[in-house]
């Protein structure tokens, strides 16, 4: 069984971020990168799934390739990937990464996959980044393969994948399908494995492939980035500075004034 | 300029989101017309075109069989927007059909600026200013984004579509609802709501010791039900409880755009981060610039002294 | 009158060839024990530990003979000092017999236990015994009839008193019986020299003269019996440790006290790491288990498990004992257990209170290690999310690294080093005086000290990571070992002088790990420094009385030795410092060690409500320490226990930066 996952590499969301000169990213400077964390839900479960199959003599062996598209750092992510279990990495270096809107970066990662028989996808539902929640989608759709997105429940026996969609507030939808097909992965699917010390030291052996961008990029552009920037205030609350014990006085006296709710 | 609608129906009823996106459509000041899965009987309160195919039949959350049905709509009515909620329905949908529309998608949407749309990055702490260069577009609106002025209302003129088989290679399986065995935080007049910066499950006993010195409920973000800390019962924002207390107390909450969408009505936030560019200042009337470790057990203090 | 006495007296030269056949065979039954334990402690890794070796054996002999790391440990500890002491006498004793009668007399016909030296012998050896048999009866009274908390008897205990009982006692009946016959009535001027025989030998007197010599040739034999069985029995019982624990003294770890073993990562033959096997500890983690003798002191220092914790340093030793000659390839982490395992604080208490020289910090590291690397697996999901946030952000917060130096802006002495020349210090603030708003105020009143002082410090931001203490002693050296060459390399790119610290985990692991790493500038924790400018009068403090108690942190304390200048500068500060009852070596673990501080205390009672508790008992209105640690975990403490009314927790720093 062929099995890809596709992470992408974002800042943490912790960062201070400043926004850069072309006023449609923020500078890169002194930034921690991780990897996407609904990502890390894909790559566990591809790993889950070879695990499973493993020692299973009637499938054929399971590999599982993890893509990232980006700059020469996200090879970082590739290498926390591989360290986690997966077998080789494929770096698609693209310096356009800021640009690219997800109808590019699927086409891409469709030009990678399309004639190597993937028989399942995993990608995490979003970027913790952008959010747009459409990557994995198109890509299915470009290479005809089933979808089932928000995944918080996986199981799969022989080519029947029985998957748990999580819907909104609180509401789970079951769902059974058929191999190939692109699963979108979402918080609660699993736990991601802390990397041991001796994949570390395999995954530094492990294939890595670097393939540009540019050829790989079959759609056009269809959105296009005008600003990145701070949200304005709009609550422009009251900020309450200092001495712990003195802003809680004055958030009791603030509470009691403007609230009913405290005596 | 025309927007198509996607109506949501879930569990046998229209859900809210749909009319939050009459009111996106309105304020992008478009002709309307909408789509539905849903129950001929019990249509939608709305004043125009409505394509309602029949959730007996499709399901309501079948995204192989609605994005057939939706694309044949899509290419009889030609609309400049397609305009759905960015839901797990939404989000979903919206991609299937775009790459068929060969039509730019823009996710997530909280604002409109002058044709170009505004969405938030990286966890709302910045927000993102896009156009879609395409002569359709696709757009996801984030819940809770607009401010709903009027009341739905109105009846359909109603167009039912679909009606042959359509082949599908997934098969819903069935609802599953989660145990909400504890607390309905609709009704809480004050809710002290615990994120992420608490550090650790330990410091959620901080957090209830505050919401009894209040005299409020716990709550907490999907983060924090995610890791276990409490149950998800009290999750609040679009995967949980949508909420509007008098008070509600956010306390190493960053603010996540989800988590506003479910508690930015309430009457008074009160917001505790050691990070002042947290997002949750958009929506906090006061805004406590402390490690809620600390402020936490202080605050209880004082007011159990009171 | 002739003073001394007929060797071999009533049991005739006729002995001499069965009496040393047995005890001959005795002493291969106590060679082939240890040969037989030894081929187990081969099993495990190599580690070399024989460097030195004339300074080590020389250092073993005074702790062996000197008891000294025995009878510090109370009213048990000297009873046993002095049952050695006697037993060391009665064996000398023994052997001037054998020198006497087997070499001397029959090769030279020289006789040296005659007249004044005799009547010593005689009376030095009636003493011994006596002391031994009183000892042997307190310390029997203690584990039997007083039963201590936490003692525990197994079949060894029982049958090494009552076979030192039995020996001793014969021991004294042969004598009496020999004395009854020769000596009392017919040379009383002697018999006085020998008191307790004496004292025996008049229950004889009454006796027929054959009576006497039948049943002194009896319980002459039943003595050599006891006495043989004695010599076969150390091996296979716990007297092993007359032998394991003097030649433990041996083996001591003579690096820099703390010193870890840094782990070659890189290494591509290795295939695990850590220890998850007995197998897989050094053979002296093996040895050491053999060499305990389950005293139990550890236990009752263990900040772990005198909070209900199922950590016991001593059953930790045991069980990897019990494995280790069980199955050499049984796992330990299972016979520990893994909780006990991740309970520990490495504060170093049991180590340091051993008076066997067992190392149980590094058994608990390598377990931990074996975990953390290859298992991956942590105490808590929350220990995974700070690794996860020391790898991405460099510390275990998962705060912007960019924020690091924030706290610094404004301070005007203060400076980053990529900005600056040379500056007087670097200071390396560490992550919670980075981060953490309680222990700013500290990063804030040092720099304000310094100010005063004239000194101007650079500091790292942005560059600066992690120490690696907390990940490196929750087992992750892969971890540790990035964010030190990090460090190492950013640190040394400015060429500082001095580095100084103020947490005592972060002085500890640049002052001592990574040496290893090639890391060669000098480094000092901020008591130290301070406690300097203050006596060459470049810092002055304006005094100003208060009543304070002090905790020793570990770091400082225990595994630096740092006692008195923190104690000087609370001093010079108006300090009225009152001790708690665990202060200085037997100061207790505030629970944050070991990186616990990243961990959930799950288990038990809080360890630092308990250290609070022992604060607030001193009466002293505030509690200061010298870790961010501990105030970290302190001013949790206080809250918890409702002592907020009672006791400020503060640092050094604060103290003086208040009165400057």
């Amino acid at each position: 069984m062929e099995i890809l996952v596709c992470v992408k590499q974002v800042p943490d969301m912790e960062s201070k971020f400043n926004i850069d000169t072309s006023g449609t990213w923020y500078d890169e400077t002194d930034l921690a990168y991780r990897m996407n964390e609904y990502d890390e839900f894909a790559v566990e479960q591809a790993v889950l799934v070879k695990e499973k199959l493993r020692g299973d003599t009637s499938v054929a062996d399971t590999s599982v390739t993890v893509l990232s598209i980006g700059p020469e750092r996200v090879k970082d992510v590739i290498k926390k990937a591989l360290s986690m279990g997966c077998d080789r990495g494929v770096h698609i270096k693209d310096e356009q990464y800021q640009a690219r809107d997800p109808m590019e970066n699927a086409s891409i990662i469709a030009s990678f996959a399309k004639d190597k028989g993937f028989d399942l996808i995993f990608t995490g539902l979003q970027s913790q980044d952008r959010g747009s929640a459409q990557t994995g989608i198109i890509v299915a759709r470009v290479l005809e393969m089933r979808c089932v997105t928000t995944v918080v429940g996986f199981e799969l026996e022989n080519d029947v994948i029985t998957a748990k969609r999580e819907l909104d507030g609180g509401l789970k939808a079951g769902f059974r399908t058929r191999t190939p097909a692109v699963i979108t992965c979402q918080m609660g699917l699993n736990k991601p494995r802390y990397p041991t010390l001796p994949n570390i030291i395999k995954a530094k052996k492990k294939e890595l492939t670097t393939i540009e961008a540019d050829t790989m990029a079959t759609a056009e552009r269809m959105v296009e980035t005008d600003a990145l920037f701070h949200p304005e205030k709009k609550g422009a609350g009251l900020v309450l500075e200092g001495e712990i014990n003195d802003q809680a006085d004055k958030l009791i006296s603030i509470l009691r004034e403007k609230t009913g709710v405290i005596k | 300029m025309k927007a198509l609608i996607v109506g949501e129906y879930r569990n046998g009823e229209t859900l809210e989101c749909t009319y939050e996106l009459i009111a996106f459509a309105k304020k992008l000041g478009a002709e309307t017309a909408m789509f539905m899965v849903g129950g001929q009987d019990d249509p939608p309160k709305y004043d125009g075109k409505l394509y309602m195919a029949d959730s007996a039949k499709y399901g309501e959350v079948n995204p192989d069989v609605h994005t057939k049905l939706l694309l044949d709509v899509a290419h009889q009515e030609n609309p400049d927007y397609v305009i759905l909620s960015h839901s797990s329905y939404g989000w979903d949908l919206a991609p299937r059909i775009s790459f068929d529309l060969k039509a730019g998608q823009v996710s997530e949407v909280v604002d409109i600026d002058d044709g170009s749309f505004v969405l938030p990055a990286f966890n709302g702490k910045l927000h993102r200013k896009v156009t879609s260069k395409t002569g359709i577009t696709v757009v996801t609106v984030q819940s809770g984004s607009l401010n709903m002025t009027e009341q739905p209302s109105g009846t359909p003129e109603m167009t039912l579509v679909g009606g042959e088989d359509i082949e599908t290679g997934m098969e819903f399986t069935g609802y599953e609802e989660v145990e909400s065995a504890g607390a309905d935080l609709t009704k809480a007049d004050v809710i002290v709501s615990a994120g992420r910066g608490i550090g650790k499950q330990d410091n959620i006993s901080v957090i209830q010791e505050l919401a009894d010195a209040i005299g409020g409920e716990l709550a907490a973000t999907r983060p924090v039900v995610d890791a276990g800390w409490t149950d998800h019962s009290r999750q609040v924002g679009t995967s949980g409880q949508t909420v509007s207390p008098k008070l509600y107390v956010a306390c190493g909450i960053s603010g996540a755009i989800q988590h506003l969408a479910g508690m930015k009505k309430s009457e008074f936030i009160v917001a505790i981060n050691t990070d002042i560019d947290a997002p949750i200042g958009e929506v906090a009337d006061v805004f406590v610039v402390a490690d809620i470790k600390q402020f936490a057990p202080a605050l209880s203090a004082k007011l159990k002294r009171a | 009158m002739k003073f001394t006495r007929e060797i071999y007296w009533n049991v005739g030269a006729d002995v001499l060839a069965p009496m040393y056949f047995i005890a001959l065979l005795s002493t291969l039954a106590l060679i082939y024990g240890f040969y037989a334990r030894s081929k187990v402690y081969r099993r495990g890794k190599p580690l070399y530990r024989f460097d030195d070796i004339a300074t080590r054996i020389a250092g073993a002999l005074v702790k062996t003979l000197g008891q000294v790391k025995v009878i510090g440990g109370g009213a048990p500890g000297l009873a046993h000092g002095i049952f050695f002491w006697s037993f060391i006498l009665l064996f000398c004793g023994t052997t001037l017999v054998f020198v006497q009668a087997d070499i001397t007399d029959p090769l030279f016909g020289y006789r040296f236990l005659k007249g004044g030296f005799y009547k010593l012998f005689s009376l030095t050896l009636d003493i011994a015994g006596l002391a031994a048999i009183i000892m042997m009866l307190g310390l029997f009274a203690r584990r039997y009839i007083v039963r201590p908390k936490g003692l525990e008897s197994a079949f060894d205990d029982l049958f090494i008193h009552a076979l030192f009982f039995a020996i001793l006692v014969t021991g004294f009946i042969v004598e009496g019986l020999r004395m009854a016959a020769t000596e009392i009535g017919q040379n009383m001027e002697l018999a006085y020299f020998s008191p307790v025989g004496l004292m025996t030998g008049l229950m004889f007197t009454g006796l027929e003269k054959e009576t006497i010599e039948s049943f002194h040739k009896l319980m002459w034999w039943i003595h050599f019996a006891f006495s043989t069985l004695f010599i076969a029995s150390i091996p296979y019982t716990k007297l092993r440790h007359m032998f394991t624990t003097s030649f433990n003294y041996v083996l001591e770890d003579r690096r820099p006290k703390g010193s870890l073993e840094t782990q070659d990562l890189e290494d591509e033959s290795a295939e695990t790491f850590g220890a998850a096997k007995a197998g897989e500890l050094s053979w002296k983690d093996i040895f050491d288990t053999d060499a305990c003798t389950r005293c139990k002191r550890c236990q009752d220092v263990c900040p772990a498990y005198s909070t209900g914790k199922p950590l016991s340093p001593m059953k930790l030793i045991e069980r990897i004992g019990d494995t280790a000659f069980g199955d050499i390839e049984g796992s330990i982490t299972t016979s520990v257990g893994k909780d006990a395992i991740w309970a520990c604080t490495m504060c170093r208490a049991c180590q340091d209170t051993c008076p066997a020289s067992i190392e149980h910090v590094a058994k608990v590291l390598e377990m931990r290690r074996s975990m953390a690397l290859m298992e991956g697996e942590f105490p808590g999901d929350e220990v995974v999310t700070a690794m996860d946030n020391i790898e991405v952000n460099a510390n275990p917060f998962g705060l912007a690294p960019a924020a690091r130096g924030d706290w610094a802006d404004g301070l005007d002495n203060v400076g980053s080093l990529k900005e600056l020349d040379k500056t007087d210090i670097v200071y390396f603030a560490g992550c919670y005086a980075s981060y953490d708003q309680r222990n700013k105020k500290v990063a804030t009143s040092l720099m304000k000290i310094f100010k005063a002082a004239g000194i101007s410090v650079g500091i790292l931001g942005a560059q600066e990571k992690c120490c690696g203490d907390p990940a490196r002693r929750i087992g992750n050296e892969y971890l540790y070992q990035q964010m030190a060459g990090e460090n190492i390399d950013a640190i040394k790119s400015y060429d500082p002088h001095t580095v100084v610290t103020s947490c005592p985990h972060c002085y500890n692991t640049l002052e001592k790990d990574y040496r290893d790493l090639g890391f060669d500038v000098k480094v000092e924790h901020y008591t130290v420094f301070l406690d300097r400018l203050v006596k060459d009068k470049k810092l002055e403090i304006l005094a100003e009385e208060f009543d304070v108690t002090y905790h020793d942190s570990c770091f400082l304390g225990r595994y630096n030795g740092v006692y008195n200048q923190p104690r000087e500068l609370i001093k010079a500060a108006g300090g009225r410092i009152v001790e708690m009852r665990r202060a200085m070596e037997n100061s207790f673990c505030c629970g944050a060690g070991g990186g616990r501080i990243l961990a959930e205390e799950k288990l038990g009672t809080r360890i630092n409500i308990a250290r609070a508790t022992m604060a607030a008992e001193t009466g002293a209105g505030s509690l200061v320490s010298n870790c961010p640690f501990c105030l970290t975990m302190f001013e949790d403490g206080v809250k918890t226990a409702e002592l907020e009314e009672k006791l400020t927790p503060k640092d050094i720093a604060e103290i003086i930066a208040d009165r400057l």
